[in-house]
């Protein structure tokens, strides 16, 4: 059961596309992550599911037809949170939290519980002006859940931290998956494979790979060959361009990595070839690509 | 001039005072204001009034 | 309602302590204080500096209690009116600028409290401060030079806050339309110039005009009377004032809220 849907959604600022023909099915109770390098048009995503930014075509559906204000089901962090830095922690979630329609009362009992969740409790009554950014970002993490929506969106939520400040926002999301359905966005791989179950990897506005994190870690798993010479292995390489079990190639000094479609063929081909022995190989090896390489790929050119 | 009438010129005077206190205690309370800090208390203590109000307008960092 | 009276509690608070509350009520009173204190020792500060020839008769009238009160509107309308539109340019810009506004408006708020609790914030701290400012202007007005019938006051003082609440309208719907709070400022500020110079040099012409209020207000202190056409400008500035808020309402409402 999808919770969230585009169709179609796409973004254009001055006739370019930054977000294009973008189709997302966010299942329910499930995280999902949105990959991709900066400018990919991640944050766009987000801010148009969010009701900040409209779509310029398309559509998003939410699974509540009869809810008529969405806002009431999504929870939303940005990338970079601006709170009212006069306030203090709780304060400004019983605010937000009577803004999504609690009485005072509940909002401060739930403003407290969600302080705890986050580990804030000792920061509830500083100014958040004397926030650290770890702190801004758990306080970040409070607001979007003070309304128990369904789906909550995290802009890159750990780009900002340091290891520490990291390690602890993923694992209270990694709690907070067990609860609520998670829609977030990164550019590190790592990340999202550590606590994703669904991954949409973006590349300029377009999605170029989706699947479960086991299904993308399956069909991105390609038979490779990695070669190493002594000699320059740059013009022999491109020579090979043309052979059609060549998927992608990478070079890096006089070694290269080849993804190919059939493993035999392939290396039967490769070493027969008398000019590879001229090259004096110091290493030929088969190996497997991971989602690594893919990303790799998609984040590079 | 010794017919005036310090009942009446007082309260300008604490008027001003207030404004000029309250400005210099928040210029020193804050971590960053807009500009230098020891312009700000020159230009509140110097300029009568006028130096305060400019002060809590521009030289205040919202939070 | 439960919504707007939480926004408006916010607003107040975030005036309160970035000191607003303080400070722009004492400069009203310091602004009231200073016309009468000023025209009482006028005489006595020029015998004191205006090296007069030795024997010459000064013989400086004092002013009318109305005139002076009249005076302080004057010196309300434009140093208070450049102050109180400083203080308030940012109020919207700023969120927006900021970032606030987009972890706000991703809750369920309407835009309508959005704008009016913003705009019945400004005006309760506007009218304190105004009410203040005018009350020290009675007392050392009463006081120094002479009372002035009390129902010509509260109605001068009444058609002038109008023209105060016109102002500061202005600012919130410039705040709406620009991302920039000096573009606020000097659009607001450039209006209310504008609108006095044409009303003080067309007076028969634009009657109608929201610009008429502050003579109207001052005649009504001065003589204690004023045109029967009062009721002209007074409906058309209320009639602009709640367009300029659902207008500002639509546009916040259309535009996204970050770009």
């Amino acid at each position: 059961m999808y919770v969230l849907e585009t169709k179609n959604m796409t973004k254009t600022f001055g006739g370019v596309p930054v977000v294009n023909r973008l189709n997302l099915n966010i299942r329910e109770g499930v995280c999902t992550a949105l990959l991709g390098p900066n400018g990919a048009g991640k944050t766009t995503t987000l801010s148009m599911l969010g009701g900040l930014l409209k779509p310029s075509d398309g559509k998003v559906i939410f699974k509540d037809q009869e809810e008529t204000d969405h806002r009431q089901m999504i929870g939303y962090l940005p990338q970079y949170p601006a709170f009212y830095g006069w306030m203090s922690g709780i304060e400004y979630l019983v605010y937000v939290g009577q803004l999504c329609g609690l009485s005072k009362k509940e909002a401060i009992r739930k403003g407290e519980d969600l302080l705890s969740l986050v580990g804030l409790t000792d920061g509830a009554k500083k100014k958040i002006a004397g926030y650290s950014g770890g702190m801004k970002q758990r306080l970040g993490i409070a607001q979007a859940l003070i309304n128990d929506p369904k789906v909550v969106m995290l802009d890159e939520p750990v780009s900002a931290l340091d290891p520490h400040g990291r390690r602890e926002v993923l694992e209270l999301m990694r709690e907070l998956k067990t609860k609520t359905t998670i829609l977030f966005s990164t550019h590190v791989l790592h990340d999202a494979e550590e606590i994703c179950d669904d991954i949409y990897i973006m590349k300029e506005g377009e999605v170029v790979a989706e699947g479960t994190l086991g299904e993308l870690q399956r069909n991105y798993q390609q038979p490779a060959i990695h070669i190493e010479t002594e000699r320059e292995i740059k013009q022999w390489s491109s020579t090979l361009l043309e052979k059609e079990w060549v998927r992608h190639m990478d070079v890096k000094g006089k070694a290269v990595t080849l993804t190919v479609s059939d493993l035999t063929l392939s290396r039967e081909a490769i070493l027969q070839d008398p000019k590879f022995h001229g090259l004096a190989p110091v290493r030929f090896e088969i190996v497997k690509t991971s989602l690594e390489d893919l990303f790799m790929q998609v984040t590079k050119s | 001039m010794d017919m005036i009438n310090w009942g009446v010129v007082a309260p300008l005077i604490a008027i001003q005072l207030i404004l000029m206190t309250v400005a210099l205690l928040d210029l020193v309370k804050r971590d960053q204001v807009n500009g230098e800090k020891w312009v700000w208390a020159i230009v509140i203590v110097v300029f009568n009034t006028i130096g305060p109000i400019a002060y809590f307008i521009f030289g205040r960092k919202t939070d | 309602m439960r919504q707007w009276t939480v926004m408006y509690k916010k607003e107040l608070s975030e005036q309160w302590r970035s000191f607003k509350w303080l400070w722009v009520p004492l400069v009203f009173m310091l602004l009231g204080m200073t016309q009468p204190v000023t025209a009482y020792y006028l005489p006595d500060i020029l015998e004191q500096f205006g090296g007069l020839p030795e024997g010459a008769v000064i013989d400086i009238p004092l002013p009318g209690g109305g005139q002076v009160l009249a005076d302080t509107l004057g010196q309300f309308s434009q140093i208070g009116m450049l102050v109180l539109v400083l203080a308030f340019m940012g109020t919207i810009v700023s969120e927006r600028t900021q970032g606030t506004w987009a972890m706000v408006l991703v809750k369920p708020v309407s835009y309508g409290n959005v704008i009016t609790t913003k705009w019945a914030a400004m005006l309760t701290l506007v009218t304190a401060s105004y009410v203040l400012g005018l009350m020290s202007a009675i007392y050392y007005t009463f006081l120094l030079i002479e009372s002035v019938p009390i129902l010509d006051i509260v109605l001068g003082a009444l058609l002038f806050l109008l023209w105060v609440m016109f102002i500061m309208t202005l600012v919130i719907l410039f705040s709406s339309l620009f991302k920039s709070s000096g573009a606020v400022a000097f659009l607001t500020i450039g209006m209310a110039i504008v609108l006095s110079i044409i009303s003080g040099f067309l007076p028969d012409l634009i009657q109608w005009s929201p610009g008429m209020l502050t003579s109207h207000s001052s005649d009504l202190l001065r003589t204690g009377e004023t045109e029967a056409l009062v009721w002209l400008p007074t409906t058309v500035t209320i009639v602009l004032i709640t367009g300029m808020i659902f207008l500002s309402v639509s546009i916040v409402k259309r535009k996204e809220v970050i770009s």
